[in-house]
């Protein structure tokens, strides 16, 4: 689903060169929940952020779905992740002035393919799974922050993506709000054979994956099935 | 950019505004809505000023056409002939002769320079408005004799000590004292003080008026001449119809006729050109003032949300939308600034209009047409959009990685 070829990305600061992923090589296969970890520093949040075309590599190749991501326009990326990628972020990244149904709702009312209706079903329906459909008219403000990440989920997913990205979602979160919404992560990535992306550096988080990769100074050093990796 | 897309910026922009910080929404209107009063209350009171001086020229002093006497000549002679000629052209609503004669005033100790004009009262009436600005006593008759009225700054105040007048007058006239009045030919005479009048134009509120009659009695003989004639036009009749049918009649040959415009441009035109100045000044300052600070809002505005206009095209916003939330809020900002600028001004329009600035020459009250109100909103208008969507354009192209770690 995802083949990345040789990723590099280099940041100059003046005259120095920070190697933040130093020719990185890596397939996804669709339905991995693979999980990305390693110390601060690592690269892991570069190759999500590279995955997600968020950011620009320096050199080498990302092909999702057969179509090479670095021939697309500005208005191609943004549609591409509009219809086919889905975010979580770190600090939740909610509107603050719109309700959780309007947060959730956004994404799906972007799209030329669906109809008022079907972006509220769609909306109610995910709220629905995520258990938070009767704080729908809600600010963000008036959630816990296991709440606020649910409903980032909700927004990533209801325009049901192909890749699902999560930017060390429990970073901001206590162990019981983590493991709620971690559990989130695996009941749609089983229920709904979802390709997830999570970067992490909590070492519980990976009884969650299907696949680790570690990473040390942009480089993957090892990468294998959970419990079974193996070095590279 | 469809519809779509177009109602997802606006609903952003709505609830921005709806749910953000509402101090400063209310600052912000509160700003567009004062720069839009900035923008029509000096050049609106100006126009007033420039409407009543043209007013009391027309109802005081001119009229709608003039005839004077031609240059090198001192009066229109055969006068009863030019006005049954004036009177009989179509449009004329009614012709009045004045004739003007100075004296001086003696009332107990108080002696005062006066000007004494004479007039038919009953053609005047349908000229000028005076006789409906009578403070005391009653207007002139056609047939009265020994009899004057006088403007209000004459009869002054007896309650003043003539120290502190601010203007020489006859220290307390009221109705029915008899004045003593001087004629420059020697001709002296006492008067029965009728009425008093103030009209607020200075020139008549320091005159006398008495009946031509009254005049014949001063100058001795029929009073066959006219410092000028003032003509009122029926309504539907321009002046430049009713000016050409009088020179196309003969009027030219005794006299100089012009209409109001004429004597305007001539006169106050001067004055409301240099308003005209000071009206643009006062609108490219306001355009300023409002364009800048709205421009600072949104960059303000946009700054802080750097992040959140990161993360919205993360998730696939488009820029564009992102740009038109902002340009949304600024036409909301911007429409509502603008509804409360018209509502400060025509409020203020209503109390000038009952308490008008007033000075001896004229009173100001605010003058506004619709038209007015339509230009400065459209002008206003443009100004907060372009203000709005240049730092809007910026903010939404910058990079997400940059915006979001910002």
């Amino acid at each position: 689903m995802i083949e990345i070829t040789d990723l590099r990305k280099i940041y100059r600061m003046g005259t120095v060169e920070v190697k933040a992923l130093d020719g990185l090589t890596l397939n996804i296969e669709k339905g991995e929940f693979l999980g990305i970890m390693g110390p601060s520093g690592s690269g892991k949040s570069t190759l999500l952020h590279m995955l997600g075309l968020l950011d620009l590599p320096t050199s080498g190749k990302i092909v999702i779905d057969g179509m090479d991501i670095s021939r697309f326009t500005d208005y191609e990326k943004t549609m591409f992740r509009l219809y086919k990628l889905g975010y979580v972020f770190q600090d939740y990244a909610l509107v603050p002035d719109l309700t959780v149904m309007e947060n959730v709702s956004l994404p799906a009312m972007l799209r030329k393919d669906r109809t008022e209706e079907q972006t509220i079903k769609d909306s109610f329906g995910i709220l629905q799974k995520i258990g938070l459909c009767d704080r729908r008219e809600h600010l963000p403000r008036e959630l816990s922050g296991g709440q606020q990440q649910r409903v980032s989920l909700a927004r990533a997913m209801v325009n049901k993506p192909d890749i699902l990205f999560a930017d060390e979602p429990c970073a901001n979160l206590d162990t019981e709000n983590s493991r709620v919404v971690l559990d989130l992560f695996r009941e749609i990535n089983e229920s709904m054979h979802q390709t997830i992306v999570m970067v992490s550096h909590e070492d519980w988080h990976k009884d969650y994956f299907h696949r680790i990769i570690r990473m040390r100074d942009g480089k993957i050093i090892s990468d294998g099935i959970n419990g079974a990796s193996k070095n590279t | 950019m469809g519809q779509k897309e177009l109602k997802v910026a606006f609903l952003l922009a709505l609830r921005s505004l709806q749910r953000g910080s509402r101090s400063s929404v209310i600052l912000t209107v509160l700003i567009i809505g004062m720069c839009f009063t900035n923008m029509i209350f000096l050049p609106s009171m100006f126009s007033g000023i420039g409407q009543s001086i043209t007013k009391q020229l027309v109802d005081y002093e001119v009229s709608n056409i003039l005839v004077s006497p031609k240059s090198g000549d001192q009066y229109i002679t055969d006068i009863d002939a030019t006005l049954d000629l004036i009177n009989g052209m179509p449009g004329v609503q009614r012709a009045s002769p004045h004739y003007s004669k100075g004296a001086t005033f003696k009332y107990r100790q108080r002696i005062l320079g006066v000007s004494v004009r004479a007039i038919s009262p009953m053609d005047e009436k349908e000229v000028s408005p005076v006789y409906t600005k009578m403070v005391a006593g009653s207007y002139l008759g056609e047939g009265d004799t020994g009899e004057i009225i006088i403007g209000k700054p004459i009869a002054g105040d007896a309650t003043v000590r003539q120290e502190d007048e601010f203007q020489a007058s006859l220290g307390g006239v009221r109705v029915g004292d008899s004045i003593t009045v001087e004629y420059g030919n020697g001709y002296t005479k006492d008067y029965r003080v009728k009425g008093i009048y103030s009209t607020g134009w200075s020139p008549v509120d320091n005159a006398a008026f008495v009946t031509w009659t009254d005049m014949e009695l001063v100058e001795g003989k029929t009073l066959d001449k006219a410092d000028y004639i003032t003509v009122r036009a029926k309504p539907g009749y321009t002046e430049q119809f009713i000016k050409n049918e009088l020179l196309a009649y003969g009027v030219g040959v005794n006299g100089q006729v012009q209409t109001m415009t004429d004597l305007l441009s001539k006169s106050v035109g001067k004055v409301l050109q240099s308003f005209a100045i000071i009206n643009a000044v006062s609108l490219v300052v306001s355009v300023i003032i409002t364009t800048v600070v709205l421009f600072i809002v949104i960059t303000i505005k946009t700054l802080n949300s750097r992040k959140q206009i990161g993360i919205l095209k993360a998730i696939g916003v488009d820029k564009e939308v992102i740009m038109h939330n902002y340009g949304f809020q600024v036409i909301i900002l911007g429409i509502l600034g603008i509804i409360l600028g018209i509502i400060i001004t025509l409020l203020l329009a209503a109390y000038m209009s009952v308490h008008p600035i007033v000075t001896p020459e004229w009173s100001a009250y605010l003058y506004i047409t619709p038209m007015d109100l339509l230009t400065n909103s459209v002008i206003l208008f443009c100004a907060a959009v372009i203000a709005g969507y240049v730092p809007a354009y910026q903010v939404s192209r910058e990079e997400i990685q940059s915006a979001m770690r910002a």
